[in-house]
């Protein structure tokens, strides 16, 4: 039985008008990720790659061609609809964490399920904890944001993600301003929700980080250069053993 | 429903979460709120105290002086001087008018046991008391008797009373005015400062006889003064005290009255205009502590959403709707502006009363100077928080996500 897809475009274009000078920033993107991938997008700055995301998490319209994300065409729905969509089956993870400032860990998480409007979650709390046990957070639901270390922030971020159980959890740039450690311990948290089911893009210029998914996009120009599946994936383990070499 | 709910408390947290933020944005609503009330009820106060002494005079006052004109720089007498002669006149021909008074006064150093002032003498006759609702505190007023015979005594004002007497009973004793002694045979209830801020209080009155023969020894008028039997026939009475005083002076037809008669509702009429410059420049202070209130709330409330652009942003990205945003917002800023201005109703309201304590000057809290500073703080208040978030909402979730 083939698996669900949870992404499918077909020639995919964005074209970015400033005056006279249009900018294709994406070109024809065809692109198919289906249920349990684990994608990592790659590619040098002005590739596109920003783009892409914005695309694929509902936050920008194409210009040109079709997406369906789980199933919903949604190049064609309106500005409240886009927003439900993203409440309804996306987790977005920022390089900034974006999170809500001297609001505490289980509030922030929270939020999602504030502007669902299906109707479909009653016990916010208990949820949400759930999310931050899966984060590994569990002794610091009470904590305020400002009172985490960066990459304890960035693991609220990823629990107000999954919250709300998205079909797709989008990251941009989700170890940018973490440094080696952190920046291991979040993508090994991601093998791990992977492992549980999860679809997960990640976008980064970080090769260590890409070696950690199991698929591998690179963007050039606005089109897709290569699309491979990794084959010798980087682990926790295997990374600080290398760490340690280098040293 | 069931999201505005949410919404609410979703507003609610971010206001307990920016504390500082919230009281700043309260502040400046609060300034502005008390401020506006203060003034405009200072305002208010000072009209409404002006008008009540204006009508505590009497409203059927009626002046008659000797036509004076403004003639390089000082006041010339046109006409000739009233005296006994008018008075007399008046005082029997007269139907619209029942209480008739002449009016002379003298300035002079005033000893009494206690100390000395200096101060004005009034001679008038006992119809005075009744035209101008003087009352007496203790003692009596002189009698007719006194002034036909011209008596040595006189009434004193509770000014007089504290100075020259340190506020003992005056009654039977002996003050001098210019070496000539009065008996005091009744004492004034205050009344306090006058129109003019001069004080009612600091007077001496005497029968205008013992003026005119022991002190003074003139025989002309400053003024007589009469009340008509209601404010109603005050015109009456003032057209019937001008053919009176025309044949008195034996005017032809042709020729001008020499003579002035003013109506306290003239005065009044004056004294409103007055008022009302009064009532326009409070209005004025009023309006610019509400602009400047007014902008400082917009301040604030302007910096407080471009702030939180990101945090917009990040609402929006996760689904958030420009509605959920705009309705969290207007909630903030119509929460902080209703405790705002309920905080400043409070203050204003304490701030007269503080003032009242201080300087006696009472300064009733008018329900339209809480209706104003209220209503347009909150105006203000809720405008500038709405308009600039609806900004904020309508942009791209990726341009305020990376907005600094």
């Amino acid at each position: 039985m083939p698996r669900k897809k949870v992404i499918e475009t077909k020639k995919l274009s964005r074209v970015f008008k400033n005056g006279d000078i249009e900018v294709h920033a994406l070109t024809d993107i065809d692109l198919v990720i289906e249920e349990g991938e684990f994608v990592a997008i790659m590619g040098s700055s002005g590739s596109g790659k920003s783009t892409l995301l914005h695309l694929i998490g509902c936050l920008d319209r194409p210009t040109s061609g079709e997406y369906d994300l789980d199933g919903v065409r949604v190049n064609t729905l309106n500005k409240n609809e886009l927003a439900d969509i993203r409440n309804q089956k996306i987790g977005f993870i920022f390089q900034s964490y974006n999170l809500l400032s001297r609001t505490t860990a289980l509030e922030n998480v929270e939020l999602p399920l504030v502007y669902d409007r299906t109707g479909k979650f009653s016990n916010y709390k208990e949820l949400a904890k759930k999310a931050l046990e899966q984060v590994g957070l569990a002794d610091r639901i009470y904590h305020k944001t400002n009172e985490l270390s960066g990459g304890q922030q960035q693991r609220v971020a990823i629990a107000r993600a999954l919250v709300n159980n998205p079909a797709l959890i989008l990251a941009d740039e989700p170890t940018g301003n973490l440094d080696t450690k952190n920046s291991i311990d979040i993508a090994d948290l991601f093998v791990k929700l992977n492992n549980e089911g999860k679809t997960i893009i990640i976008i980064t210029h970080e090769e260590e980080i890409a070696q950690f998914a199991k698929r591998m996009i690179y963007l050039r120009d606005g089109r897709i250069l290569t699309d491979e599946t990794i084959k010798n994936r980087s682990t926790k383990e295997s990374v600080l053993k290398n760490l340690e070499v280098a040293f | 429903m069931k999201q505005f709910f949410k919404l609410f408390k979703v507003a609610f947290q971010a206001i307990n979460k920016n504390r500082s933020r919230s009281l700043l944005t309260m502040l400046g609503i609060i300034i502005g709120v008390a401020a506006v009330i203060m003034t405009i009820s200072a305002g208010e106060g000072a009209s409404k105290q002006v008008r009540d002494q204006i009508s505590g005079l009497g409203s059927n006052l009626l002046m008659i002086r000797t036509k004076t004109e403004h003639r390089g720089g000082v006041n010339v007498r046109m006409g000739r001087p009233l005296d006994k002669r008018d008075y007399e006149i008046l005082r029997k021909n007269s139907v619209w008018m029942p209480q008739i008074s002449p009016l002379v006064g003298i300035g002079g150093q005033v000893i009494g046991p206690d100390g000395n002032k200096s101060s004005t003498v009034y001679g008038v006759s006992s119809a005075y008391f009744n035209i101008l609702n003087r009352d007496i505190a203790l003692g009596k007023t002189f009698t007719d008797e006194d002034v036909k015979t011209a008596n040595k005594v006189c009434v004193i004002g509770e000014t007089i009373h504290e100075e020259l007497f340190s506020g003992r009973d005056p009654i039977g004793s002996k003050i001098r005015v210019n070496k000539v002694p009065l008996m005091v045979v009744g004492l004034l209830k205050a009344q306090g400062q006058g129109v003019m801020g001069q004080d009612q209080d600091d007077i001496i009155i005497a029968p205008y006889t013992t003026i005119q023969n022991r002190l003074f020894g003139g025989t002309e008028y400053n003024m007589i003064m009469a009340s008509a039997t209601s404010e109603n026939t005050i015109d009456d009475a003032k057209f019937e005290a001008t053919i009176l005083l025309r044949e008195a002076h034996k005017l032809l037809p042709d020729q001008e009255d020499d003579f002035e008669i003013t109506t306290q509702l003239e005065i009044q009429e004056i004294s409103g205009s007055v008022m009302n410059i009064l009532t326009i420049l409070l209005g004025a202070i009023g309006s610019i502590s509400l602009i400047v209130g007014g902008v400082g709330i917009m301040n604030i409330m302007l910096v407080s959403v471009t702030e939180r652009t990101r945090e917009i942003g990040a609402r929006l990205a996760i689904g958030a709707r420009e509605s959920d945003i705009l309705t969290q917002f207007l909630i903030e800023a119509i929460t902080l502006s209703l405790v705002g201005g309920v905080i400043g109703i409070i203050l204003g309201i304490i701030g007269n009363q503080v003032v009242y304590k201080l300087t006696k000057f009472s300064i009733p809290t008018s329900v339209s100077s809480i209706l104003i500073g209220f209503g347009f703080s909150v105006f203000i208040g809720v405008a500038f928080g709405y308009f600039p978030a609806k900004k904020a909402a309508k942009l791209n979730p990726i341009d305020a996500l990376r907005y600094e």
